[in-house]
């Protein structure tokens, strides 16, 4: 018995070490090759491209400052991949993300410009609480729609992302328009609903450890709560789910919702750590960058930390790189892009795995 | 007369199936070749492979007598054979004379020769006697006119050999009566017809030759004038039984399961359960038998609250669970084994524990409060690993990596390793599982009997049902006939009924 049980542990534990190094070695591949193939345009548009990765480089992490700066990026790609990796572990289709971001955004401000003559640790939660609630809310018609109709989410979310946008959009230009604003936008928040920055000099905000927090919560809810593991079995196979007696309509109801709440909370974070009001069409396609980020993380929670930093620092880098090089900014695009095609395609996973347990026995 | 077309020891393996093994078929011109088996016979496989889609592991195919590969249908097509799907394939904004050349268009420098279209396709229907308006589009076709266009498009392309992938399971009676006479006048100008089919009334009607296939083997042919239903049908579903009948006392008592007056929809909203009544009793496994597609599977989502009814009342003890939620049906005493595993009875992707606690992991000992108990789980879960015999390093394994039988086991660890259950709906449940699986898995569904359960088995494997039951009902056209207790004749009743020949 006791011999059984530590052959079996045995072979978990090589399992583990193959699966992992797998992963990690999968990625670098990945990454290297899109490194070259960036390299490789910048090179034949008659630029250095030494010089062009060591100044996208030093954009992102060249000093403490600098360093921060990436960090607070690295805070919306964080909650953008979170949300998008619990609807796709649910298999949600959320591509709504970027509309749901908007409309968290905005209920945020509106309720820290609008509250006034409260303090802080009441006014901060309760701006947090509305970009939440707001992107929950904005995926009400999508659920309602597929429950009565079950029309597919993958159309109604994309067509919810335009109707939000310029619906906030037409409230800064009309009933909430800020007419000392030079740009688009509500009238600046309280300083009580300001989050408090963590570092002199930069923008990086308390926002970066909500995030890191959800994202460890998010782990835990999906590995380790009752909800949690409907919801994965739900995403894994719907009618195996519901012949089993999971109530497999809450569970989406519920994704989608919590999808929402979250992207919506970052981008109350972004209003209330890093603009200090709403404005219009701000973010650029964070959404869809969480989307991307759950990709690259394989749908989990703890992935999405390391996939969220590499997307903050390329954004950040690249501003960098290109006011020191002339490289465009658009090579990060295709950088980022290859990366995404390499996870997808999956072509080295199994020629790797192949040689790690050869390697191993 | 020459041999069209002929198969030698064609063999097709899938994973965990061998789809068709060592088949040998002959068919001469100008002859009606059925072909008729269950389900998962080997019957469709052998034709696609016949029509280039599948390439056979080992065998060769002959065409008038000489070995030919066919590595895609437009290689089958060269060679002269056409293909009838059972689903048609025909763009509906074009018409039916445009849908025919489809692909191979008379043209006029760049642009199609319409006149020349029209023309050539009214010559090659007048040709073979074809009833059809080819300027009508598609769309506005019925569904007789669509199977003729799909059966003209093969002929324009030159077909000499025919493949009707159960053509009249969309047909009136009176459609069907009007293909069978063009089928005949198709075989009198010398082409050779391939016809699939399930239903014997028809293959004894239209064939020459009747070759049965079952579990992949050709079982044999026969002359059509000098066999009947009778024999086809025994053919069909085998003789031989393996292990025998293992019941030998009956327990039943009182009604525990009780369905009146049920009707369902099947997902085209057809009607696919009609008005069915059927008592179970505990202590007593029933046997629900019947061709795969005549309503067994809508009436079993049904009762599990998969899928809505339209009318009836269906109780468990007397408490009544229709428009319960699946949790609550479950809840109320129903352990349930799907029949297609991989669809609804497994997550493969998902690991061994967590497909076998998927039933109960929110109540204790698995959970407590919001969260998932793992040691608990994890001893649970190894135990009923155990038990059940699944061969697996863990149960931290993706279900996925293990075989066909093993996912079965895991599957039974789950329903089955609930003890208190009331009635047990299995499906199929030793589908893939090696003998001694087999016997433990029928033997668990017998101690459920000896505790006072009833269970009702469904399979496709006839044998499984005779040596379990102790009465059995088949289904037939989402109606249900009543085969009776066991008994030394009860095969050839089922074997009837099955074909609807009792009914009519």
């Amino acid at each position: 018995m006791t011999e059984a049980k530590k052959k079996s542990n045995k072979f978990d534990f090589r399992g583990l070490l193959i699966e992992t190094g797998t992963q990690l070695l999968n990625y670098l591949i990945i990454l290297s090759i899109s490194l070259l193939i960036g390299a490789l345009v910048i090179f034949l548009s008659g630029k250095d491209p030494v010089a062009a990765y060591a100044a996208l480089w030093k954009g992102a992490f060249g000093n403490r400052l600098k360093i921060a700066d990436t960090l607070d990026r690295t805070t919306i790609m964080i909650l953008a991949g979170i949300a998008g990796t619990v609807a796709f572990r649910t298999n949600v289709i959320n591509l709504g993300l970027e509309g749901q971001l908007y409309i968290g955004a905005f209920s945020a401000a509106l309720v820290g410009f609008g509250l006034t003559g409260v303090p802080s640790y009441i006014h901060i939660p309760l701006c947090l609480i509305a970009g939440l609630i707001g992107g929950a809310l904005w995926t009400i018609p999508v659920i309602y729609l597929k429950m009565r109709w079950n029309i597919t989410e993958l159309v109604t979310t994309l067509m919810m992302n335009y109707i939000g946008i310029r619906f906030t959009e037409y409230l800064i230009a009309f009933p909430f328009k800020d007419p000392e604003a030079r740009m688009a936008g509500t009238p600046l928040l309280e300083a009580s609903a300001r989050l408090p920055k963590l570092i002199q000099g930069s923008t990086l905000n308390i926002g970066f450890i909500i995030a890191i927090v959800i994202a460890i919560g998010m782990y835990w809810f999906l590995f380790g709560s009752k909800t949690g593991f409907e919801m994965r079995m739900v995403g894994l196979n719907k009618d195996f789910a519901a012949a089993a007696g999971i109530p497999v309509n809450r569970s989406y109801t519920l994704a989608m919702m919590m999808s929402g709440a979250i992207v919506g909370l970052g981008g109350a974070i972004m209003v209330m750590g890093f603009f200090g009001r709403f404005l219009g069409g701000f973010s650029s396609g964070y959404g869809w960058d969480g989307m991307m980020i759950a990709l690259l993380a394989q749908n989990h929670p703890l992935g999405v930390l390391p996939a969220s930093l590499f997307y903050g620092a390329l954004a950040n880098g690249a501003l960098a790189m290109q006011s020191a090089t002339g490289v465009p900014q658009s090579v990060v695009v295709m950088v980022k892009g290859s990366v995404v095609f390499f996870v997808t395609v999956t072509v080295f996973v199994n020629y790797i795995k192949r040689r790690l347990e050869k390697w191993a026995a | 007369m020459s041999e069209a077309i002929a198969v030698k020891n064609i063999t097709k393996v899938f994973p965990n199936v061998i789809a068709n093994n060592r088949v040998n078929i002959a068919v001469n011109e100008g002859e009606i070749r059925a072909i008729v088996g269950e389900n998962g016979a080997g019957k469709t496989t052998l034709m696609k492979i016949l029509y280039g889609l599948y390439h056979p592991d080992s065998g060769s195919i002959h065409i008038k007598g000489v070995e030919r590969k066919l590595s895609s249908p437009r290689d089958a097509i060269s060679r002269g054979i056409g293909m009838v799907h059972q689903h048609f394939m025909l763009v509906p904004s074009f018409t039916i004379a445009q849908n025919i050349v489809l692909g191979v268009e008379p043209m006029k420098g760049l642009f199609v020769n319409e006149e020349k279209l029209v023309k050539s396709v009214k010559e090659v229907s007048a040709r073979y006697g074809f009833d059809i308006n080819v300027d009508k589009l598609a769309a506005d076709a019925s569904v007789g006119e669509q199977q003729r266009a799909e059966i003209l498009k093969s002929l324009y392309r030159g077909a000499e050999i025919l493949i009707l992938d159960e053509p009249t399971a969309v047909l009136t009676d009176m459609e069907t009566r009007e293909l069978f006479v063009m089928l005949r006048r198709l075989v009198d100008k010398g082409k050779t017809i391939l016809f699939i089919s399930h239903k014997l009334r028809e293959v004894l009607e239209i064939s020459d030759f009747t070759t049965v296939m079952r579990n992949g083997q050709v079982v044999g042919t026969v002359k059509t004038s000098e066999t009947d239903q009778h024999q086809l049908a025994e053919m069909m579903v085998g003789r031989e039984t393996i292990g025998g009948r293992i019941r030998t006392t009956c327990y039943a008592k009182d009604t525990v399961l009780k369905v009146e007056n049920l009707s369902v929809l099947d997902s085209r909203d057809l009607l696919a359960v009609d008005n069915i009544n059927l008592d179970l009793c505990n202590g007593e496994i029933l046997g629900v038998a019947g061709v795969d597609g005549n309503g067994q599977e809508e009436f079993i989502e049904a009762i599990m609250g998969l899928r809505p009814i339209i009318n009836g009342k269906i109780t468990i003890e007397g408490k009544e669970i229709q428009g319960l939620s699946t949790r609550e049906i479950r809840e109320s005493g129903i352990a349930y084994v799907p029949s297609d595993r991989y669809r609804s009875g497994i997550a493969i992707d998902a690991m061994v524990w967590e497909n076998i606690i998927t039933g109960e992991y929110y109540s204790k000992p698995y959970s407590k409060g919001l969260t998932l108990v793992m040691n608990k789980i994890i001893t649970i879960t190894k135990e009923l690993v155990e038990k059940f015999q699944v061969s697996t390093p863990g149960v931290k394994v993706k279900t996925g990596n293990l075989s066909g039988g093993n996912i079965q086991r895991v599957i039974a660890a789950r329903e089955l390793g609930l003890e208190n259950a009331k009635v047990v709906i299995a499906s199929q449940p030793t589908r893939g599982i090696d003998i001694a699986g087999t016997e433990a898995i029928r033997q668990i569904l017998i101690d459920y009997t000896s505790r006072g359960a009833g269970v009702l088995l469904l399979s496709a494997d006839l044998d499984e049902v005779l040596a379990l039951s102790d009465r059995i009902v088949v289904f037939y056209g989402g109606k249900i006939s009543d085969a009776g207790y066991w008994d030394e004749g009860i095969r050839d009743r089922v074997g009837q009924l099955m074909t609807g020949g009792l009914g009519e």
